[in-house]
């Protein structure tokens, strides 16, 4: 019966597609099928269908204007539905709006579904969304998290203070019509409307409630679920929402979230039958756990870098030389197949397998035999005046954490052992690190870096001149031009390869030194459907999941 | 006796006041704040955050509104989470630590002093060394080892019919016994380790004094003489632990509270200093501050209740 139903929304959306395309000549159609919990024809589901989730923290929030963090962005796309959403397989499908067009490289038209209700039963409006994003914008809202409202035009200003909200690019043509004008073209839009930040937020409930409108019992939401019980440090608990629109795709009746930040308990949680799924393992269990769990343990790259931050004004690395020598003697094969053994993908770039918007960039000497990695990288620190006798020494700076330290003590060796190089380790505490690094005062440091949303200009923004991201200090204007003019353009194979082209000549630059993909490991008991190993951008939505019968 | 309890208790005012000023300060000198994310933030929506949380005022203006608000029993907004003010995050927290703490204090109480004091009895015999051992095992082997040992065995080895474990492994559910079990037991072990040690030897100190060797002279039965002249005067260093117990098991059992994953005070201590959730971390010293202040009363006056010579 559901692929049945399946089968009719599929066709109904590309029907929408046909008359779309045919209504505007200028319009550049994007309608994708809809998706929903697929459940095989030959899957038995389970009587009860309740799924118990562990969250890595306490979430921050669950007001879409104060979610900043991956998981609280998880728990907020089941209670909220913004324009797309992503499915179990990692793409971008239609979420309220039914369908998108891009009439110009600046322009993104969305029709919304006339079903589309508030959990109260309300209809959801293009107003809506309007609101939602004026708030997110206010300066009195005080949002932390803004980078994907800052695509929408004027953004920026009415966050600095010098716009009013209302002068947001965005605007409800009619109640199911939403035009949003973006600050520069935005090819990814379509992705960045998936996040809960950027979902409708309902008006009467804030106004009744105030701050304490996402209590369970006053949040009124349009997702798959509504908030039933939130115990802070205890649980979220989410039931069915009967008024969403494609409720009756929705599989699970209940999930539970249940917060542990330590890796250690969620295991033995775990093992003890009180999740059905983990958002992490313990480090440095990889192997001895994928022999346990076999194929419990679900392994799949996500949008997420390791990377060494350097100082690019620091006298020490000023030259690109010295910067590229470091890079070219780490073994990157040897570090994820003997040292994090977690799956882990070693990169030579900033883009990482997955990302959408350009290719991955592999050097010439990636490919070279070790031997003549470390005699090139030699000649280039010896050009730019180091020598056994004058070495190359700085300050290597992470943050408390164990994965780090051994990662730390490998890059040195190697840096020690096969150049000379002294590289003082200074393990300091995380915020401390943080307020640093962005101040300018560490020479190099460990960092990480996962995408806001799945294209490489995410990436790219940790290298473009002033951007807030940048800790690097890199400024190439022929980057940007190239990132820029990449953007501005509306066929995809053009912007890509701009995009590919900008990558390959930052990092010609070195930058940073990439060292590897995260890779998200996880529990999974067998007996939960709908967990797809191409879920790069990690988003995944409880709707789409389903208890097998076991 | 009243007299003195109420000097107490205006003392607590200065020693709160004191305590506050001087965190306050520490807080704010602590390099990184509230706001530094691995995803910087703009100037734009950084001074907009300042704004929102008054961090864009003098520090001294900060320090008096914090004192006003606090006047009024108001502890602040969560500068990390959002949509809980601190007081409701002690609120919903403090049950959870008063459920675990305040039972396995009190077990651990009656356990520690009943085995310090057999041990001490019976010193030598197979039951003082068995007392020594626990007691060192309890205070050698760290809460996070015992827990998950406690763990792997009620949780994971012993399973029910329905493939769960015994006990959950951790979390705190809806709060039902189930839940409190291993994290009371593992306090409980701690505590009791610590106080059957010091009972034993206050309890040996006081059975060599002349007032035992005058009460067994007259011919006392054994039990008379420990239960009614050495009990007393032998838990005094007891009662002196015990404040310090009381606040650790209470408002900072970080260490059972993480292995069990409890939302108790310990769990909002260790994620408001990371997060330099300035407006939490002052509310958690507030209430340690205040706890502290009135276990340390408590003490003093079962000083007097148990020795006579002490007088207020």
């Amino acid at each position: 019966m559901n692929l049945k139903l399946n089968l009719t929304r599929v066709c109904s959306a590309r029907l929408s597609a046909t008359v779309l395309g045919a209504l505007s000549a200028l319009a550049v159609a994007s309608i994708h099928a809809a998706a929903v919990a697929a459940v095989p024809a030959n899957v038995a589901l389970a009587a009860q269908q309740e799924l118990t989730r562990h969250a890595d923290i306490e979430v921050e929030s669950l007001d879409p204007a104060h979610i900043e963090s991956v998981m609280a962005n998880q728990i907020g796309v089941d209670l909220f539905e913004g324009l797309t959403r992503i499915d179990a397989a990692g793409n971008v499908v239609p979420g309220v709006a039914q369908s998108w067009t891009r009439p110009a490289a600046d322009t993104w038209v969305f029709k919304l579904r006339r079903d589309a209700r508030w959990s109260d039963g309300q209809p959801l409006t293009a107003a809506d969304f309007v609101y939602a994003w004026q708030r997110l914008v206010d300066p009195k809202t005080g949002s932390k998290y803004t980078i994907l409202v800052e695509c929408v035009k004027n953004a920026k200003a009415i966050l600095a203070g010098k716009a009013a909200p209302a002068e947001l690019g965005v605007r409800a043509v009619d109640p199911y019509t939403l035009e949003v004008k973006t600050e520069t073209p935005a090819a990814f839009f379509a992705e960045v409307v998936s996040k809960a930040d950027m979902a409708p937020v309902n008006r009467a409930a804030i106004a009744k409630y105030g701050d304490a409108w996402t209590r369970p019992g006053n949040l009124v939401g349009n997702g798959a679920y509504v908030l039933a019980d939130w115990q802070p440090n205890n649980h979220i608990v989410l039931a069915k929402n009967d008024k969403y629109w494609d409720a009756h795709d929705v599989a699970i009746t209940k999930v539970t979230y249940l917060p542990i930040e330590s890796d250690e308990t969620s295991l033995r949680m775990y093992q003890g039958g009180q999740f059905d799924f983990t958002y992490r393992i313990p480090s440095g269990l990889f192997t001895p756990l994928s022999k346990q769990f076999g194929a419990e343990l679900k392994v799949s790259p996500v949008l997420g870098t390791y990377y060494y931050s350097i100082n690019n004004e620091d006298p020490a690395f000023k030259d690109k030389r010295v910067r590229q020598a470091l890079s070219m003697v780490i073994d990157r094969d040897l570090l994820t197949s003997r040292l994090t053994q977690a799956g882990e993908k070693p990169i030579y770039g900033l883009t990482v397998q997955g990302t959408k918007g350009a290719d991955l960039y592999l050097p010439d000497w990636a490919s070279w035999p070790m031997a003549k990695r470390v005699e090139y990288a030699r000649n280039l620190l010896k050009e730019a005046g180091y020598s056994d006798a004058k070495p190359l020494t700085f300050t290597f700076t992470y943050n408390t954490n164990d994965l780090h330290k051994k990662v730390a003590l490998f890059v040195t060796s190697e840096w020690r052992t096969k150049l000379g190089v002294n590289a003082k380790l200074e393990n300091i505490e995380y915020k401390v690190m943080l307020k640093q690094r962005h101040d300018g005062k560490l020479q190099m440091s460990r960092d990480g870096w996962y995408v806001d949303y799945n294209d490489a200009t995410s990436f790219l923004d940790l290298i473009r001149c002033n951007n807030v991201q940048n800790d690097q200090r890199y400024c190439n204007p022929k980057v940007d031009a190239l990132i820029d003019e990449g953007n501005r353009q509306l066929d995809d194979a053009k912007r890509a390869a701009l995009l590919t082209e900008a990558q390959a000549l930052a990092m010609a630059d070195t930058p940073m030194i990439p060292l590897f993909q995260y890779s998200g490991d996880r529990l999974v008991k067998s007996y939960v459907g709908g967990y797809a190993l191409t879920n790069y951008v990690d988003q995944r939505a409880t709707q789409d999941m389903y208890i097998i019968r076991h | 006796m009243l007299a003195y309890t109420l000097r107490r208790a205006l003392w607590a005012i200065p020693t709160v006041l004191a305590v506050i000023t001087v965190c306050y300060l520490l807080l704010h000198l602590t390099p990184g704040g509230p706001f530094d994310t691995e995803k910087q933030l703009s100037a734009a929506v950084l001074q907009n955050l300042n704004a929102k949380y008054h961090l864009d005022e003098p520090l001294w203006r900060q320090y008096l509104r914090y004192l006003a608000a606090l006047l009024h029993g108001d502890l602040g907004p969560s500068f990390r989470y959002n949509d809980w003010t601190v007081n409701d995050l002690i609120r919903k927290a403090l049950p959870v630590s008063l459920g675990i703490g305040g039972i396995s204090v009190p077990i651990a109480c009656v356990l520690g002093i009943g085995f310090g004091t057999l041990a001490a009895v019976r010193r030598g015999s197979l039951i003082d060394h068995g007392v020594m051992v626990l007691g060192n095992v309890g205070n050698v082997v760290p809460p996070f080892v015992i827990g998950p040992v406690l763990v792997w065995v009620f949780a994971i080895l012993l399973r029910g019919a329905h493939g769960h474990g015994w006990l959950p492994a951790g979390g705190w559910g809806d709060g039902a016994w189930q839940y409190r079990v291993l994290p009371i037991a593992l306090l409980t072990v701690i505590n009791m380790a610590t106080i059957a040690r010091v009972m034993r030897g206050s309890m040996i100190e006081v059975l060599g004094g002349n007032f035992i060797r005058t009460a067994r002279a007259k011919g006392l039965p054994a039990h008379t003489i420990v239960l009614r002249h050495a009990l007393k005067p032998a838990l005094m260093p007891v009662v002196s632990l015990l404040g310090s117990v009381c606040i650790s098991s209470i408002t900072a059992a970080i260490v059972t509270e993480s292995v069990f994953a409890l939302p108790g005070l310990g769990q909002l201590i260790v994620n408001g200093a990371i997060n330099r959730d300035y407006t939490l971390v002052l509310g958690l010293v507030v209430l340690t501050t205040v706890v502290a202040v009135l276990f340390n009363l408590l003490v003093d006056l079962a000083y007097a209740w148990l020795d006579p010579r002490i007088r207020y």
